[in-house]
């Protein structure tokens, strides 16, 4: 069964803006390695390095989302996988937030970046396909 | 229609955490936050005089105001990136 549009195009938008968001971690990591760079995000070499590998599971997460687009089932189980992390990195961020240790930087965008994840985290919810139309056998 | 409702709760519940957080006291309560609030009582008005403070320096040996009187004194606070 054909997905609906919504869905397909929510699919389609998170999932290359996760790919480029994760590629661009990566490449930020090789390009301050680079001599005479200076470091693009406020962080040392550990804390680079993390960020290239949160962008490399971005990558990863972003494919699943583009892959899903060829099955309803596939599509619905990584709609739900997608409201978890996205909740938990609404979390993430508002613990930040109140934290207040990355004021200096981020600022207001840990809490409006929060409420930005779970507005995409409520279309997933409510733009997932059914189970009914979930392909046979397909897991959900 | 259910379970999307169910499963739409906690994440409204955040969302409206995240809209009312500024207001609340979880967040005035933040290092940050407890900071801004301090600031105004800490800080003299332009022209008047400090009161005396002790602070370390970078080899941890604390200095006082009242030993650098008379020279010009340049505070700056920074965090350490360890780059």
């Amino acid at each position: 069964m054909r997905l609906p549009l919504p869905y397909r195009a929510l699919c389609g938008l998170v999932g290359a803006a996760l790919v480029a968001a994760g590629l661009f971690l990566v490449l930020l990591f090789f390009v301050t390695h680079a001599p005479g760079s200076d470091p693009a995000i406020p962080t040392g070499p550990v804390g680079l390095y993390f960020a290239a590998l949160g962008g490399c599971a971005l990558v990863g997460w972003g494919g699943s989302l583009l892959a899903a687009l060829r099955g309803a089932g596939a599509a619905r189980g990584a709609g739900t996988a997608s409201v978890l992390a996205l909740v938990l990195g609404a979390v993430l961020s508002l613990s930040a937030w109140v934290l207040g240790d990355y004021h200096v930087w981020p600022g207001e965008l840990l809490r409006s970046g929060a409420a930005g994840l779970l507005l995409l985290a409520l279309a997933f919810t409510w733009a997932r396909p059914r189970r009914a139309a979930a392909a046979p056998g397909d897991a959900a | 229609m259910v379970l999307r409702l169910l499963a739409s709760l906690p994440i409204l519940g955040l969302l409206a955490l995240a809209l009312a957080l500024p207001f609340t006291a979880i967040g005035r309560r933040g290092p940050e936050a407890q900071l801004r609030a301090d600031l105004p009582g800490a800080v003299g008005a332009l022209g008047e005089t400090l009161p005396d403070f002790s602070l370390p320096d970078l080899e941890g040996r604390p200095v006082a105001l009242s030993e650098l009187r008379g020279e010009r004194v340049l505070l700056t606070f920074e965090r350490s990136v360890d780059w």
